[in-house]
């Protein structure tokens, strides 16, 4: 036991005390810092600036005029802002406060919404032939690019004989970003519905005060507290949850394949296995990483909670979470890491580890690829088989305990007593490749090869 | 008698392949014994076995009195064939991690580290990774690791391998001190002139069977001197006449003289007077018998002819040669 801490220790303090740990550990914050600081700096996100024509053929002489005001600059400005807000209402209170310390005025929202394009209407005969028209939607003119064509069915305006009302056809160059065609949709829908009711004599003004109702947002009640729900929340935080539980059982995983390979290709395997039985080597180097692996993790579940506290959402997360989060971490982690380090034990160099960690990856990360199907029906067949089959149970419990509809609690437990069989299994098996392959050179083997070792040990 | 290694009835099968057959082998504490045999003979194995590194598929082991080495690893110090370093480890803190390893728990563990790094010359590079150094270096280093402990039993599998004859007497040297020390010590090697140099006793190893385990000085008294070393008293003399002389099995030229074989059951007496007769002799010597000799007599006993026996030799000498590059 003393060899095995002893063995622990300096695994952690070899791997904590080199550059590449200290990089790693602090590249993935740093990552999404700069994703979100300059970001949007660099990935400018504002539509360009477009100038151009669009042509109009309205049998109902009442539309054109309409939609020149809506297409106009200052009316899709005005268009932008609302959406915008509407946007912004959806975020959590403090991204709101903190947008309007930060300049949510008019013109900040302006600047970052870009300049609206310049689209000037030109009007064609009501009875203009529409084949000779799309000749001219791609004949550009210099300086000035021809960006759509309209044609207004003859009943948009007032109802036919059926007594519905018709729409219009819309054509545009194979060039068109698809922000200027949104632009000009949007317009021509403002613009018929104001002929419509004007046709019928109809205040626009009045119906849309009658059947304007301002979005309101749930308020999530909580023990002691409440607050604006966020929606995004409830979708993000299982996402989160695998995500962490997922880079630290791989970081560690792969930092045991790729020790074990180091010692057994510069040959101190056998040295090591003069002074400790392989048993306490494995168990050393699995504990060792475990603690880095529960270092890195611990981080970015200190990051996570500050994060969260600085946007007052953290009465929002469940504390007993993070403690499931802990126990399948260690669960999974010990699995992995013991296919790891068996894997790391059976070959010679990392190239012939690839080829084997492929499938220990590929089940690792199943409920990660389908995150989406477990988290929108976290009780479906699927979800709660694959959250009893090891390895992938830890991860896929997860998915379901941080979705909106958690399993019971009989089935949290039994997912937890599998792991731990599974953990014991996993170890059974490292353990006997692990004696047999450090001292196996040449032809890497296969999981076929690994199997009869671990029969044979 | 108090024994340091203990095997009876030994036997190690890898699939098909009988690695080691029914070995039985007993190491007096304080020997200094020679684990000798061509490659392939099973020596490792039987190392490996002896440090639980592989287990037996039947017979008894025991080593410092326990029934497995794991139970004594603390008081062995291991050489293996297939050796490392942590590359980028310092060789300091290499020693101390090795020594910490097993069982070491002196507060003073820098400096013993560093007497020993004295002790081969080497204190300069305490502070230097492992990467840095030339093979030479890490050998020795390789070699301190397994003594740091100073150990009751210190097993040696090839030490030699790959070393300038330099380095090779250093080694040398060190084995004797930690023999003298008092440690009990089994080394094992391919190339048998470096058992005849430090060895007391040896065992001899062939295909998995022992086939030799004897002081040398008894090897030396019990077998037969078989060559014969003849320089001709005129050197452009024709010396075809020798291979004449009754009981001559070959005459080979080697280093400017010539080596005379001698038949299995041949009298050397009778054989040197007739030499002597045949040709004119300025040096007429008979050689002590090799270790490579008595391998090749007691190969010969299982039936090889001399063609075999010429090929036999050519090999051992062969892996000698390039053990020793």
């Amino acid at each position: 036991m003393k060899k095995i801490a002893f063995i622990a220790v300096h695994e952690f303090l070899a791997t904590v005390q080199t550059r590449a740990f200290i990089l790693g550990l602090l590249l993935t914050p740093t990552l999404i810092t700069l994703g979100i600081v300059v970001g949007p700096r660099i990935f400018n996100l504002r539509t360009v600036r477009v100038q151009g024509q669009v042509a109009i053929i309205d049998p109902t002489g009442q539309i054109t005029k309409e939609l020149a005001a809506t297409l106009d600059a200052r009316a899709i400005a005005a268009r932008r802002a609302d959406q915008a807000k509407r946007a912004l209402s959806e975020a959590p209170d403090e991204v709101r406060r903190l947008a309007e310390e930060t300049g949510g005025s008019e013109q900040a929202l302006e600047s970052a919404l870009g300049d609206p394009p310049d689209l000037r209407l030109v009007e064609r005969p009501a009875g203009a032939d529409v084949q000779r028209e799309k000749e001219w939607l791609l004949a550009d003119e210099e300086g000035s690019r021809h960006l759509a064509l309209i044609v207004i069915h003859p009943d948009a305006a007032a109802p036919g004989a059926s007594g519905s009302y018709g729409t219009y056809d819309l054509y545009v160059p194979a060039n068109l970003d698809d922000r200027i065609e949104r632009e000009i949709t949007q317009g021509l829908r403002e613009a018929i519905v104001n002929a419509r009711v004007r046709v019928q004599g109809f205040d626009r003004a009045r119906i849309d005060a009658m059947v304007r109702l301002p979005a309101v947002r749930s308020v999530t009640v909580m023990k002691g507290d409440e607050r604006r729900t966020v929606a995004a929340f409830n979708r993000l935080l299982p996402a989160a949850f695998a995500a962490l539980l997922l880079i630290g059982v791989m970081t560690g995983g792969q930092a045991l394949l790729t020790a074990t390979v180091e010692e057994k290709s510069s040959r101190v395997i056998e040295v090591l296995l003069s002074a400790v039985s392989p048993f306490e080597l494995m168990a050393g180097k699995i504990i060792g990483q475990l603690g880095v692996s529960l270092v890195a993790l611990g981080l970015y579940i200190v990051m996570g909670i500050a994060l969260l506290l600085s946007f007052a959402l953290f009465g929002l997360v469940d504390p007993w979470l993070l403690f499931y989060l802990v126990v399948f971490f260690v669960i999974a982690y010990l699995v992995v890491g013991s296919l790891m380090l068996a894997i790391g034990a059976a070959v010679n160099e990392m190239k012939d580890a690839q080829s084997m960690m492929m499938p220990v990856m590929l089940i690792v990360m199943i409920p990660w690829i389908l995150w989406m199907p477990i988290t929108r029906d976290p009780n479906s067949t699927f979800s709660t088989a694959i959250s009893f089959i090891p390895p992938a149970n830890t991860f896929a419990m997860l998915l379901r305990m941080t979705s909106t509809a958690p399993p019971p609690w009989w089935q949290v437990w039994l997912s937890i007593g599998i792991g731990v069989a599974s953990v014991w299994v996993a170890i059974w098996f490292a353990a006997k490749v692990f004696r047999i392959g450090l001292l196996m050179y040449g032809r890497p083997p296969n999981f076929a090869t690994l199997i009869r070792w671990a029969r044979a040990a | 008698m108090d024994t340091a290694i203990f095997l009876q009835g030994v036997t190690k099968t890898f699939g098909a392949t009988t690695a080691v057959q029914d070995l039985d082998l007993t190491v007096p504490r304080g020997a200094l014994y020679g684990f000798i045999g061509p490659n392939g003979a099973g020596k490792t194995t039987t190392i490996r076995m002896v440090m639980s590194i592989l287990f037996p598929n039947c017979g008894t082991l025991s080593v410092l009195g326990h029934g497995s080495a794991l139970a004594a690893k603390d008081r062995i110090g291991y050489l293996p064939e297939e050796r490392g370093v942590y590359r980028k480890m310092r060789v300091g803190a290499f020693l101390s991690y090795m020594a910490r390893l097993k069982g070491v728990n002196d507060p003073d563990l820098s400096k013993r580290v560093r007497r020993s790094l004295e002790r081969v010359g080497l204190e300069a590079v305490e502070g230097k990774r492992c990467e840095e150094l030339s093979k030479g270096m890490l050998q020795k280093i390789q070699f301190l690791a397994a003594i740091v402990h100073a150990p009751e039993l210190l097993i040696l599998d090839e030490p030699f391998g790959g070393l300038d004859p330099i380095s090779m007497r250093q080694l040398r040297d060190l084995i004797r001190e930690e023999h003298r020390r008092g440690a009990t010590i089994l080394f094992s090697t391919h190339v048998m002139p470096q058992a005849e140099e430090i060895c007391q006793h040896v065992v001899m190893i062939h295909r998995g069977r022992k086939v030799l385990d004897q002081p040398l000085a008894a090897i030396r008294r019990q077998y037969d001197p078989r060559i014969i070393h003849f320089d001709p008293l005129d050197h452009e003399a024709d010396v075809s006449p020798l291979r004449a002389v009754a009981g001559v099995q070959s005459v080979e030229r080697a280093n400017g003289s010539y080596e005379i074989l001698l038949a299995q059951g041949t009298d050397p007496a009778t054989a040197i007077r007739q030499i002597a007769a045949a040709v004119a002799p300025a040096r007429l010597e008979l050689s002590r018998p090799r270790l490579e000799d008595v391998f090749i007599s007691i190969v010969s006993g299982d039936g090889v002819t001399p063609q075999v026996e010429q090929t036999l030799r050519a090999e051992l000498r062969d892996q000698a040669a390039t053990a020793t590059v």
